[in-house]
């Protein structure tokens, strides 16, 4: 909706644009000649006034910045991917524009228009005191403030239009609450811009052009002021959060030392996470792809990474007070945040949506589960099933909290061998696929499609969790244990790789394991396939089939793996694309270890997926990992109430299906 | 006596059937070593009797009238120690779990608990690791062995003699011995379901089709005196509330027999009800994962079998 | 207030039993080894009752090196102190002697509450609380679900057949056998952990085993086997079929 408002207004402004641009081609830049000696004064005075102020007003923050805890974990290296992701981040706009074109687009032009009149800018000041170095006699200086004016015009034109957004179109997203600020600010910027397209149009010399000098110097100089305040402080940190980011999506820093346990109180923020916190732009990316927020959960990433903001600003770095508002002392200065609470940080599926989405370059995996570890690793967490599922973790090995002899039963009835060094593949069962019937089924089809293949695999003896719900919910206690037990077992049968039906054992084992140690190289049985789609058959009768794929965010977002299990569904069938698809899908609400948590409020995360999926009218559903394929298994009979329901397969599954019966 | 001394537990001068088998098993030993087999009761006074044993022994004293271990273990010291059994047998209930222990530590001796068979020895024989193993066990030193047994192992005879006249035997206690003071018995209201404490346990699913389905699947319930419960999908559609809903997202039941109907058994389900000690599935699908953990299983139309076995469990109970 | 509490360590619950060489015991070779069950909630109880009432916390293990991971753990979820009573030789003893040897160690100790489970997941003879408490000359109560510190001792709530349940006071010292399930189990963190290792974990040599009263002749797997029995035909043959099963098998009837 915000979009199409900000569409109507465009289309009104479009012709003015380009009517006012071939007239000012010929138009020459008047500049003020001479200043007195007072001007002079004035001008020195203001500039560090503005300067002055400032810095009285960023230089606590900074301070905060820097005095937070140092990120231990931190290294510069890779420098190339930083200096990449920098240019097409930032000077590129990349992210700001895919995600949101049109404001995106908008917002790039601001972006750049800014980059062109650092120059310009910097002359205008020199010129105040008689030392301007660009012209509109000479020849560098007559192109550049005719550049600079064509930038000019895209900036008024776009800051108005943002304007519009803000003020009047007022997506949910930018929040109730109006930013003033923001209106001033986009002010004192579409000021700018118009007192210096003004200088085209007036007679040199005269009162006018002076005037014109003025008024542009002083919105400059009232801006500069504002900016630490507001979120237009990501003018300033923003580039160095995008070039200074974590490396890797959804990167959890390892605990540094006895006395960390997550992020309890002010004293664990560390460097990035307060210029991350001070560099959010309050676009509300992160809250309007959060599957919690859209379903009326109290989580909210974006107010998530405020309240960081406001506690570094009320308690500092160095504050004992507990960040989570349960577990603080309430008090009259401490009032209760219901953004940072337990309940919300719990409500996190992990989807990785938000930090996909941020053009800032927060993370906020690390922020959330970061709040989790500090509950869960003290203890001050306190939930019936997530204490259920940390004990079958612990006392049973897998997340079910199901005998181990189960999987050994199925393992046997299934015939599937055990791994011995002599194949090729070891195929990594997890909880799903050794316990649960329908990602047994899965398995039992993958297996077949890789005897197809005459590829030689084996599971392990003996398998426990990988560890990722206790990783995701904080705790590092049974994740290390996990962990460390999957990384001997491996070792001791000489495996060499493995291939998973689970996106988030791939993700575990192959990411989050190395804080203990190497794991042998991993692929989701989506990628295994894919590389051999060639011999695998192609469902000719099946060609009418629709079938729509989800993207699971642990392979789409996590590992970008987005075409791979799409070439395994198109052999099966036609597909199809839901709404929301590729790095934008929506998740099913089983991530993050809310499978095994209790019910949730709101709407059912699950629901609202298994509804949008079914909306394409696709007779299949495709999924690529049994969690997705466990939570549509009820949410698509809830949704769908009495009518035809889609069926429900695993793109192993789809596969196997057009196996020959193999005999024996 | 030398021979063997059954203690049976009564309430309200009725006899419970575990105090039956445990005099089921008193006979079976007596005839294995040779001896006799008596009986004793405790209680503040009266107390029912069984027929076919050499004696009976009514232990009668006021501080009897309540429970306590102390008072218990101060009478049947005594009994014993006048009556010289090479055996003492108890029901292995709540009550002998509480006091029989202390009971043989008096003697220097140590129960032998929860016995499910007595072979020629006597051999006692016990389950170990929650029934993976079977253990046989033996005395090993003199003296009066004491052995608890099982509730359901041994079947109870029907008592179709006269009863046997108790003797009366009045121990010696002082209210001082007696150090705990017990309150009377109670039941928690049941103003909320707590399916987490039912024996007995109902369950329907998916198969049942629509609400009104459900009524059938009541009356069994009824029929069986057991808890009526459900997999998720049910109370999702708010079919039954969400507090009946048993699985990983409700609640996790241990009941003696766990009745599944139309129930496929997801893995969410299963592991809220895999502490069942016994599991009867019906479901339509011979596939369906449920039965992968019933110990009788069928398959079948709900629609007929339901009715049916209603109806014939009301005719076993009549 | 003083709290110990006497746990054990037992094979985990899914561990896939062997039956040793000699028929007496089962083969400990590839086995692990964890809290006994009802004793993570006698565990749970006493931590509850110090968080309410103050004092402190003492958990007493018998058994080889091994269980001092047991002890650990107990540690970490908030015990105090621990007391390991070394033995290689728990099979040699009989309840009697275990609880004997548990008592002596403990003397020492005057703890006003013992608390344990109410039975071990192994042998499961639900005795040595309860033996333990005559030999130290204290009054007791089993199976426990509700501790209640009140004036001059402790109010419990114990747990009878069939959904009955009865209030017990008894003055201190006393022991308890606690149920399962009464609480809400601790999970172990990082924190308690950490914290545990500068906890002490005292060790004490057990006395050599005197003879038992009871032995343990062999052990053997049982015939029978879970296996699901399918029953068919006509949906009242299945009834009549089933009835059956339910009177004589499960019971219920």
């Amino acid at each position: 909706m915000a979009d199409a408002g900000c569409v109507a207004v465009w289309g009104a402004r479009l012709p003015g644009v380009i009517l006012l641009s071939n007239f000012q081609i010929s138009a020459t830049l008047a500049e003020p000649e001479r200043f007195s000696g007072l001007e002079m004064g004035l001008l020195v005075a203001c500039v560090m006034a503005a300067g002055g102020l400032f810095f009285w007003r960023f230089a606590p923050i900074l301070n905060r910045i820097l005095h937070s805890k140092k990120d231990a974990d931190f290294s510069l290296r890779p420098v190339g991917r930083r200096v990449w992701e920098f240019v097409w981040e930032v000077l590129c706009q990349a992210k700001v524009i895919r995600q949101r074109p049109l404001p995106g687009v908008a917002h790039a032009f601001v972006f750049w228009g800014f980059l062109a009149f650092a120059l310009v800018s910097l002359n205008h000041f020199a010129t105040g005191v008689e030392l301007g170095f660009l012209t509109p006699d000479g020849v560098v200086g007559r192109f550049y403030f005719v550049f600079a004016g064509v930038w000019a015009l895209l900036v008024a034109v776009s800051i108005a239009g943002l304007f519009v957004r803000r003020f009047f179109v007022r997506p949910v997203w930018l929040g109730e609450k109006v930013s003033y600020e923001s209106g001033l600010i986009a002010l004192l910027i579409f000021a700018l811009m118009v007192t210096y397209l003004a200088a085209f149009f007036v007679e040199p010399g005269g009162v006018a052009v002076k005037a014109l000098w003025w008024t542009h110097t002083l919105a400059l100089l009232v801006f500069l002021p504002l900016i630490p305040h507001t979120k237009h402080l990501h003018l300033v940190l923003s580039p160095l959060t995008v070039f200074l980011k974590r490396d890797g999506f959804s990167k959890i820093p390892p605990l540094s030392g006895d006395e960390d346990f997550g992020l309890v109180a002010g004293k664990d923020i560390t460097q990035l996470i307060s210029l991350q916190a001070y560099s959010c732009v309050e676009c509300g990316r992160c809250t309007e792809h959060c599957p919690a927020s859209t379903t009326g959960k109290v989580l909210n990433p974006k107010e998530i990474i405020l309240g960081m903001r406001s506690y570094l600003n009320e308690f500092g770095p160095a504050s004992e007070m507990a960040l989570l508002s349960e577990a603080r002392v309430e008090s009259p200065d401490n009032p209760p945040n219901r953004y940072m609470s337990m309940e919300a940080a719990f409500e996190c599926t992990t989807c990785g949506s938000c930090e996909y989405q941020c053009p800032v370059g927060i993370q906020h995996l690390p922020i959330i589960v970061g709040l989790r570890r500090g509950a869960t690793n003290t203890g001050a967490w306190e939930d019936t099933y997530g204490t259920k599922l940390f004990l079958a973790l612990e006392k049973n090995g897998n997340a079910l909290g199901l005998s181990a002899m189960e999987r050994d039963k199925f393992v046997t009835k299934q015939g599937l061998p055990i791994f011995d060094g002599s194949q090729e593949y070891c195929l990594w069962l997890g909880c799903m696929g050794g316990y649960d019937p329908k990602g047994r089924e899965i398995i039992a089809d993958f297996a077949r499609v890789m005897s197809y293949l005459g590829t030689t695999f084996g599971v392990l003896k003996k398998e426990k969790c990988t560890g990722d719900p206790a990783r995701r919910l904080g705790n590092d206690l049974v994740f290390q244990t996990m962990a460390e037990y999957g990384l001997k077992a491996l070792e001791a049968a000489k495996v060499q790789k493995i291939v998973a039906i689970c996106p988030h054992c791939v993700r575990t084992i192959s990411n989050d394991w190395r804080e203990y140690g190497i794991a042998p190289e991993i692929e989701h049985h989506s990628e295994f396939m894919a590389r051999y789609k060639d011999r695998l058959p192609k469902q000719v009768a099946a060609a009418g089939e629709s079938i729509v794929y989800h993207d699971p965010c642990y392979l789409g977002r996590y590992r970008d793996v987005y075409e791979e299990p799409r070439e395994i569904v198109a052999l099966a069938g036609t597909l199809v694309e839901a709404e929301r698809s590729h790095e934008r899908s929506f998740c099913c609400g089983a991530g993050g270890g809310l499978a095994f948590l209790g019910e949730e409020s709101g709407e059912r995360v699950s629901h609202v997926r298994a509804k949008e999926l079914m909306e394409t009218g696709a007779q299949t559903i495709g999924t690529a990992c049994p969690f997705c394929n466990t939570m549509f298994r009820d949410a698509v009979s809830a949704v769908g109430g009495g009518q035809v329901q889609p069926q429900l397969l695993d793109i192993a599954q789809l596969t196997a299906r057009a196996l020959p019966d193999v005999k024996g | 006596m030398s021979g063997v001394l059954v203690v049976m537990e009564q309430r309200g001068g009725v006899l419970n059937r575990m105090s039956l088998e445990a005099v089921a098993a008193g006979r079976l030993l007596a005839a294995k070593v040779g001896a006799e087999c008596s009986v004793a009761v405790l209680g503040a006074g009266g107390g029912a009797g069984v027929s076919d044993v050499a004696k009976a022994y009514s232990v009668e004293h006021a501080l009897l009238k309540d429970y306590t271990a102390d008072g218990y273990c101060a009478a049947l010291e005594q009994l014993v120690k006048k009556l010289g059994p090479g055996y003492v047998v108890f029901p292995h209930t709540y009550q002998v779990r509480d006091f029989a222990p202390k009971l043989a530590t008096r003697f220097g001796q140590v129960l032998i608990s929860d016995v499910i068979g007595v072979q020629d020895g006597p051999v006692f024989v016990r389950q170990l690791l929650q029934g993976k193993l079977n253990a046989d066990y033996k005395q090993a030193g003199a003296g009066p062995c004491f052995v608890s047994v099982q509730a359901g192992s041994f079947r109870a005879d029907v008592e179709a003699g006269e009863a046997v006249a108790a003797e009366v035997f009045v121990p010696e206690i002082e209210a001082a011995q007696i150090r705990s003071k017990p309150g009377e018995l109670f039941r928690e209201s049941a103003q909320t379901v707590d399916l987490s404490a039912a024996q007995v346990i109902v369950s329907v699913g998916r198969g049942i089709g629509e609400q009104d389905n459900i009524g059938i699947v009541q009356e069994l319930a009824d029929a069986l005196g057991a808890e009526l419960a459900a997999s998720r999908p049910i109370c999702d559609n708010g079919w039954l509330p969400m507090e009946r809903q048993v699985g990983s997202s409700g609640q996790t039941v241990a009941p003696k027999l766990y009745l599944a109907v139309g129930i496929s058994g997801a893995i969410q389900h299963l592991v809220g009800m895999k502490g069942s000690k016994a599991v009867i599935a019906i479901n339509k699908d011979e596939h369906a994962p449920i039965f992968e953990v019933a110990d009788f299983g069928v398959v079948g139309d709900l629609f007929e079998v339901v009715p049916e076995l209603t109806k014939a469990i009301l005719a076993a109970r009549s | 207030m003083k709290i110990l509490v006497a746990v054990k360590q037992v094979p985990e619950r899914d561990a896939q039993i062997r039956v040793a060489a000699d028929g007496k015991w089962i083969d400990e070779g590839d086995l692990s080894y964890t809290i006994n069950e009802p004793d993570a909630y006698a565990l749970e109880e006493a931590l509850q009752l110090k968080e309410k009432n103050g004092g402190e916390v003492v958990v007493v293990c018998a058994g080889p090196e091994r269980v001092v991971s047991t002890l650990r753990e107990a540690l970490a979820k908030g015990a105090d102190r621990a007391i390991h009573l070394e033995a290689d030789d728990l099979g040699e003893r009989d309840t009697l002697g275990i609880a004997r040897m548990l008592a002596d160690a403990v003397k020492g100790e005057a703890p006003d509450l013992i608390l344990t489970g109410l039975q071990s997941e192994d042998l499961g003879l639900g005795q040595t609380g309860v033996v333990m408490a005559e030999l130290l000359g204290i009054p007791h109560a089993t199976i426990i679900m509700q501790v209640e510190v009140v004036d001059g001792g402790v109010k419990v709530k114990r747990e009878l057949e069939d959904g009955w349940f009865q209030h017990v006071e008894m003055p201190l010292p006393a022991l308890l056998t606690i149920q399962s399930g009464g609480n809400r189990l601790r999970y172990a963190t990082l924190m308690g952990i950490k914290k545990a290792k500068t906890k002490e974990t005292a060790t004490v040599l057990a006395g050599a085993a005197v003879a038992r009263a009871v032995s343990l002749e062999r052990v053997y797997l049982p015939e029978k086997q879970k296996k699901t029995e399918m029953l068919t035909g006509t949906s009242a043959e299945v009834a009549a079929k089933l009835v059956e099963k339910l009177k004589f098998e499960v019971r219920v009837l």
